[in-house]
């Protein structure tokens, strides 16, 4: 059985322009003209119960504000949302009861105080008993490992310390679904990696239904069963990660600094291709990673070049929808 | 109804906490609000010494709308205050989510956040120029303490509502921060007799911007110079109040995207 039911969702703003230079400026004190943007455009899908869904997409395709539509905060300007049983932005109130969000831009704890204080906040939002707040609260720190973290002001944490937090403010009232708008955006390595563990453990132990955005393809590898791509408001890819996979091929992006120059070496192969040459030292290649293991690539170049810094990152997510519009045009592969 | 107790609760808590975390920023704070809103009773006694007067009204009568005004504006902005700056800073960082992410009604969420602990200086320094002029000016009966009591709530009343009305500007006007000072040149009509007013001025204080009730009748009540179609006042104040609300409400809504 679906839990959210999405259908034609459609999100027009409104703003005013705002001129250029002094004249246009001076204009629009008294005659503004209106520009709608068409953030979400025409989008329809379904998810059941106990999924992963990753909603990737550059910045401004429309991510956030199909997240804020889910969450009920924003109306739509047209199309239907139904998230268990509810019509979000109609039964507010109500509904909000049952999600759990994480904004990875937006706090929820309040700057000055510790966490705790935060948290007590909300046990007295939800009205949840104090047991069932002890219990709850023991088993998301000791998960987040944040037990010493929780008693300092919030402005002093660091920001991988904050976000865990965060995610205990989503989780106190046991939400059936959890929204993430870009929940891993700015953190560390380390912090990113405890973050996605605690997601795919509350998704198992928990069935718990999770929505997340993002524009890091790594965070939908890591997490995803599903997979939404949006590009200028509209869906351009819905399927499973295995799916994403085919259609992307196993590539990564490795960037050199080497200690000499390169100028006039090949390295376009079978396996590799140039992607950029910023300079005579710096070079950043595509590599099939079907075809050659990461370890092995980096141990073939460093036989014949010595190099003083590389990085090993997925495909950017604008390659990414440039792939999978150039793949839509051709046959789709098959599994 | 108990969890929205619980909530201010638990939101007074925390403002008290942080203003224990900054207490010299409080404390500061506190005596700039309490300076800034106490010089002008001291600019009515200068009047009074320079053998000036408002016709009518002795130095201490006038001292005493001046204290109950200044009580009206710390009581409103220690529950109100806040909202104005909270609402402006949520739309321009566009954060205005997490509040509608709260399983509450919005505006009361808002304004249980905003408790702002700084204007208990300018209660607590009005009361204290109201007791010194109420000491001053004779008995006051029973039945006048109550008809003040009911005043004094009507004209904290019209503040809340004039507060919510800018807040509510302020998700158009973003960032405009001469807002509140729009809200100030109203009120100073209310710092005042009324009499010393054309007409037209105080008709318009007592039944449309009833800014009249914030410390004028209420003195008048004290002073057993009320008339019975004074208290037909009240009624403005209230669905002042209400205006406020509703306009506000009605700007969330808009944000929501409602309106389109
Ligand atoms: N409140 C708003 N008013 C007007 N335009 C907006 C508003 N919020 C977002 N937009 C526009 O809508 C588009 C989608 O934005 P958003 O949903 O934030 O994208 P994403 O989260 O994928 O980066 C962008 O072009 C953005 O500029
Ligand atoms: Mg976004």
């Amino acid at each position: 059985m679906s839990v959210i039911d999405v259908k034609h969702l459609t999100k027009t703003y409104t703003t005013y322009k705002r001129g250029a230079g002094m004249g246009q400026t001076f204009r629009s004190f008294f005659r503004r003209e209106e520009i709608s943007v068409q953030a979400v455009n025409d989008i329809s899908f379904a998810i059941e119960q106990g999924e992963i869904c990753g909603m990737l997409g550059p910045n401004g395709a429309g991510k956030s504000t199909a997240i804020k539509m889910l969450c009920g905060a924003l109306y739509p300007t047209s199309g239907e949302i139904e998230v268990l049983g509810y019509s979000p932005a109609r039964d507010r109130k109500h509904y909000v009861r049952t999600i759990g969000a994480v904004f990875g831009q937006k706090s929820q704890l309040i700057w000055d105080i510790p966490p705790i204080d935060s948290f007590k906040m909300n046990k007295a939002i939800y009205g949840i008993s104090t047991p069932d707040f002890n219990n709850r609260l023991e088993e998301l720190t000791a998960l987040l490992d944040i037990a010493g973290v929780m008693e300092k002001p919030t402005r002093v944490l660091s920001l991988g310390e904050r976000m865990k937090c965060e995610f205990v403010m989503a989780m106190l009232h046991q939400p059936e679904i959890l929204f993430l708008d870009e929940p891993t955006i700015g953190l560390d390595v380390i912090a990113k990696v405890k973050i996605r563990e605690f997601i795919r453990q509350m998704n198992k132990k928990q069935n718990m239904t999770c929505i997340l955005t993002t524009h890091d393809l790594e965070d939908v590898e890591e997490l995803a069963h599903r997979v939404i791509i949006i590009n200028h408001g509209e869906k351009v890819f819905d399927d499973s990660l295995q799916r994403l996979k085919l259609f992307l091929g196993e590539k990564k992006r490795v960037s050199f600094t080497f200690a000499e120059s390169v100028q006039g070496t090949v390295f376009d192969n079978a396996c590799t291709r140039v992607v950029e040459r910023p300079s005579d030292f710096q070079i950043t290649l595509e590599v099939d990673t079907a075809q050659i293991s990461i370890s092995e690539f980096i141990e073939n170049i460093s036989r014949k070049h010595s190099f003083s810094d590389i990085s090993v990152k997925e495909l950017p997510i604008q390659q990414v929808v440039m792939n999978i519009y150039e793949t839509k045009k051709q046959p789709e592969p098959s599994l | 109804m108990k969890r929205y107790v619980d909530v201010y609760k638990q939101c007074m808590y925390s403002a008290i906490q942080t203003a224990a975390a900054y207490r010299m920023n409080f404390i500061v704070s506190s005596l700039i609000t309490l300076i800034g809103n106490i010089l002008f009773p001291l600019v009515t006694v200068l009047i009074y010494r320079a053998g000036t007067s408002f016709p009518g009204w002795s130095l201490f009568e006038v001292l005493l709308i001046q204290s109950i005004f200044t009580m009206s504006s710390g009581l409103s902005s220690l529950v109100f205050g806040g909202v104005l700056w909270t609402t402006m800073s949520h739309v321009r960082e566009g954060s205005f989510e997490v509040i509608l992410l709260k399983p509450l009604n919005p505006l009361f969420y808002i304004v249980a956040t905003t408790f702002s602990t700084e204007s208990a200086g300018l209660f607590l320094g009005g009361a204290a120029l109201f007791i010194f002029s109420v000491m001053q000016v004779g008995a006051i009966s029973a039945l006048s303490w109550l008809q003040f009591t009911g005043m004094f709530l009507a004209g904290t009343a019209v503040l809340a509502g004039l507060a919510l009305m800018m807040a509510a500007m302020s998700f158009k006007w973003v960032g405009n921060s001469r807002i509140s000072e729009l809200a100030d040149s109203v009120l100073h009509v209310g710092k005042y007799p009324l009499p010393i007013f054309p007409k037209a001025v105080q008709a318009v204080a007592t039944m449309i911007i009833p800014v009249g009730m914030v410390g004028f009748l209420p003195a008048s009540a004290l002073l057993g110079r009320v008339q019975a179609s004074d208290f037909a006042a009240v009624l403005p104040c209230f669905v002042f109040m209400g205006a406020g609300i509703w306009i506000y409400r009605h700007m969330i809504r808009l944000y929501e995207g409602v309106g389109g």
